[in-house]
């Protein structure tokens, strides 16, 4: 293996780092922290406190992989990177979820779009929630030193024609297009970010902060479940956990026992609620597992007169906010506007159909463009968002329920991104729906579209952002952290990721958890360096 | 593809419950749920196939079924021939060899969706063989062994056309693993006109000159 990869070459130089399916027996460990997750909160957090000299243990459920895996091939890195081998969704099956389980968690297969949190949601949650630390101004310097520490900055590459449609699309109709920072160094610009990053030009957790957290002595246990976190009293004395066997799913029988002063968790807006509903942690109101966010997606596919070979090239370049905050913050939903990669597994999973009908549309792929609208749910009391309970085996599960004030967002959405293809000059449009033909005009797509029922099932929707479950607040009563992800019960206990949001982020969070993570890590740290 | 199943949250239970059953109009998971355990005990081969010989199936007999049982892969093998008309081989033994390695990488699939996920799709497993729901739900007459392509044409076509939420979700479960598994093998790449990794970088990447 190349000794140029940060990863090959800390693992040969020495790094703490156990994979538990080599596990043969119970063990017990134990360090000042032990950080539950290695995504975009847990890497973070790690890096900071390692840095500060506390000991640091890392939990990642899923395996670490890097360069050497990340052969751009889709089906075993969708079965291998990804939440129940990218088979998760919410309890009644209607909705995809897309979600990393790897060391890097996330942002090792997301797509690498960087946005701060929009000042209308810190606003939002300053003025309406009692976060008044987070305003823009307080958050700025946060932002700043996290698009430094993972090389943030606009893709100043021209755009692949993919995205490039719906810049043409947006500046035909008279509607705003940005260009999308990205977390990138050296990209080759190949188009395979959500497989793992061939080329380690990614600046997720894998290449930044988890090295990072290594480098100064912090331990990682990879392929091992939190399970359990117990109290003595009224603090935790310890995470139980359970070793996977070498395929990374079955558990070995192999139990760790980890110890710390204090307990960070970030396992994201699923596992995070799940591990403490599962800990039967304090909850005197109810508050765990409650207002979960996804920004439901929904997609339409246009037949393009080029090729535009989607599959290529950085795969988000180009966004649209002009439906973001039309109405406001809290009126009628707002939704961002993107663009998905569309590589072959991905779209024959995405765009439901069979026989010669499902041959015939794989078959346009190279012209084929994807417009996606993810909604920005949480902000009106028609959009409370769903729960995470656990099911009977003790893992977790979102049910996510649409709410008629979202159908109306998803149909006017539909409708947006129609159009936008029609104007950059798609021959035909098609809304991912059961009960979808393709449209070959706007005219005749808008009445389509407008017929269109709005249900679970015919309406294919997906997200790859999870938020919430696990929210900040000021008054415990409707919250489970303090703006400092600081567990309102339970003294020895912070949570460091996107389930700390009381609403959606209405934007790709992942900035938006390194920089919560990097300004509650700082504080932690000071704290427990202190005592 | 997930059915509603028991809550562990006692708070919860009552409300979800209810709003599941009214969602799905067929009382959901607690249906499916006997439907497993009916298939079970009326001996319907739920347990994984582990290998297939040669002999009496048409797998390739070096593949260890993990998830799969035989009344599953030959749920499969009647279903792949509608669900990929015009993209399967012409030639029987070429066409054999494509729907073959696709229910393999299926079960593939399967065993890395994990625990959860895997129940839910046996109980859809086993609502497809056990003939009373086979029957009943699926609409579908004979054993799928006996089930012609036009059939399980017929049959796919009213599980995305119902307007029972609960069987558009099979017919996306169904469909989804199937398209993934046979439109995401490089030896269909060519089907969707993919061309693969760019050369280039194939040839540039260490891990792809692995010493």
């Amino acid at each position: 293996m190349s000794m140029n990869d940060p990863i090959a070459r800390g693992l040969a130089s020495g790094w703490n780092v156990t994979d538990a399916s080599k596990l043969t027996t119970d063990q017990t460990v134990e360090a000042d922290v032990v950080v539950i997750g290695t995504g975009a909160g847990g890497g973070t957090t790690a890096e900071i406190l390692a840095r500060q000299g506390l000991s640091v243990i890392l939990v990642e459920e899923g395996r670490l992989y890097y360069q050497k895996d990340f052969k751009m091939d889709e089906l075993t890195s969708y079965a291998s990177l990804y939440q129940e081998g990218m088979s998760r969704v919410t309890a009644d099956g209607a909705i995809a979820i897309l979600q990393g389980r790897c060391v890097g968690g996330s942002t090792t297969v997301n797509w690498t779009s960087s946005f701060r949190t929009p000042d209308e949601t810190l606003n939002y949650w300053s003025q309406n929630l009692g976060l008044s630390d987070l305003a823009p101004d307080t958050m700025a310097p946060w932002f700043q030193g996290r698009e430094e520490r993972h090389t943030m900055a606009p893709w100043v590459t021209p755009p692949n024609l993919n995205n490039d449609i719906l810049k043409q699309g947006c500046e035909k109709l008279g509607y705003s297009w940005q260009v999308i920072p990205r977390n990138v160094k050296g990209c080759w610009n190949l188009g395979y970010c959500g497989v793992g990053c061939p080329t380690n030009a990614k600046q997720g957790a894998l290449m930044t902060t988890i090295p990072g957290a290594l480098d100064n002595n912090a331990q990682l246990f990879h392929g091992l479940r939190a399970d359990r976190l117990v109290m003595n009293q009224d603090r935790i004395d310890h995470l139980q956990a359970s070793a996977m066997g070498p395929n990374g799913v079955t558990p070995s029988g192999v139990t760790v026992t980890l110890k710390a002063r204090h307990f960070v968790v970030a396992a994201s807006a699923i596992g995070s609620p799940g591990l403490l509903l599962r800990s039967e942690l304090p909850d005197p109101y109810k508050r765990v597992g409650k207002r979960s966010f996804i920004h439901p997606v929904n997609a339409t596919v246009a037949r393009m007169p080029a090729k535009v070979d989607p599959f290529y090239g950085a795969p988000q370049s180009i966004y649209s906010d002009e439906f973001n905050f039309k109405h406001g913050v809290d009126g009628p939903v707002g939704y961002k506007l993107e663009v998905p990669p569309l590589h072959p597994a991905m779209a024959a999973g995405v765009v439901p159909g069979h026989g010669q009908e499902q041959r015939d549309n794989l078959g346009q792929l190279p012209w084929m463009q994807s417009v996606i609208a993810l909604l920005r749910d949480g902000f009106h009391e028609d959009s409370p968002g769903g729960t995470v309970s656990l099911r009977d085996d003790g893992s977790p599960v979102l049910d996510y329920p649409i709410t008629d004030y979202l159908w109306q967002g998803i149909r006017q959405a539909y409708l947006d991104m129609a159009e936008i293809q029609f104007a950059a000059g798609a021959e035909a449009v098609q809304a991912v729906h059961l009960d979808s033909g393709w449209y070959t005009s706007w005219t005749q797509a808008k009445d389509a579209i407008n017929q269109l029922p709005m249900k679970p099932h015919r309406a294919r929707l997906f997200t790859a952002h999870q938020m919430g479950g696990c929210g900040m607040g000021a008054d415990p009563k409707n919250s489970v952290v303090n703006g400092f992800g600081e567990h309102h019960q339970v003294a020895n206990l912070s949570i460091h990721d996107a389930s700390i949001f009381p609403t959606s982020i209405g934007a790709n969070p992942q900035l938006s958890v390194y920089a919560l993570a990097a300004r509650n890590s700082n504080r932690l740290a000071q704290k427990l360096s202190g005592a | 593809m997930t059915t509603p199943s028991p809550k562990y949250c006692p708070e919860d239970r009552p409300e979800l419950s209810r709003r599941s059953f009214l969602k799905t109009g067929l009382g959901g998971a607690m249906f499916l749920s006997t439907v497993s355990m009916t298939a079970g005990l009326t001996g319907c081969a739920t347990a994984p196939a582990g290998r297939v010989s040669a002999v009496d199936s048409r797998m390739d007999a070096s593949y260890q079924f993990e998830f799969l049982s035989r009344d599953d892969i030959a749920l499969f093998e009647a279903l792949l021939p509608a669900m990929f008309a015009g993209a399967l081989p012409e030639e029987p033994n070429q066409r054999q060899h494509a729907i073959a390695g696709t229910i393999e990488r299926i079960d593939q699939g399967i065993v890395m969706f994990g625990p959860a996920n895997q129940k839910e799709l046996r109980k859809l497993f086993d609502l497809l063989n056990f003939a009373p729901t086979r029957i009943t739900l699926a609409r579908v007459w004979s054993d799928w062994p006996s089930v012609s392509t036009e059939s399980a044409e017929a049959f796919l076509n009213r599980w995305r056309d119902s307007r029972i939420g609960l069987l558009n979700n099979g017919y996306i479960a169904l469909t989804k693993i199937s398209n993934v598994a046979f439109y995401g093998h490089d030896a269909h790449w060519h089907l969707s006109g993919y061309p693969g990794p760019p050369a280039w970088a194939v040839d540039a990447l260490p891990q792809f000159h692995n010493a």
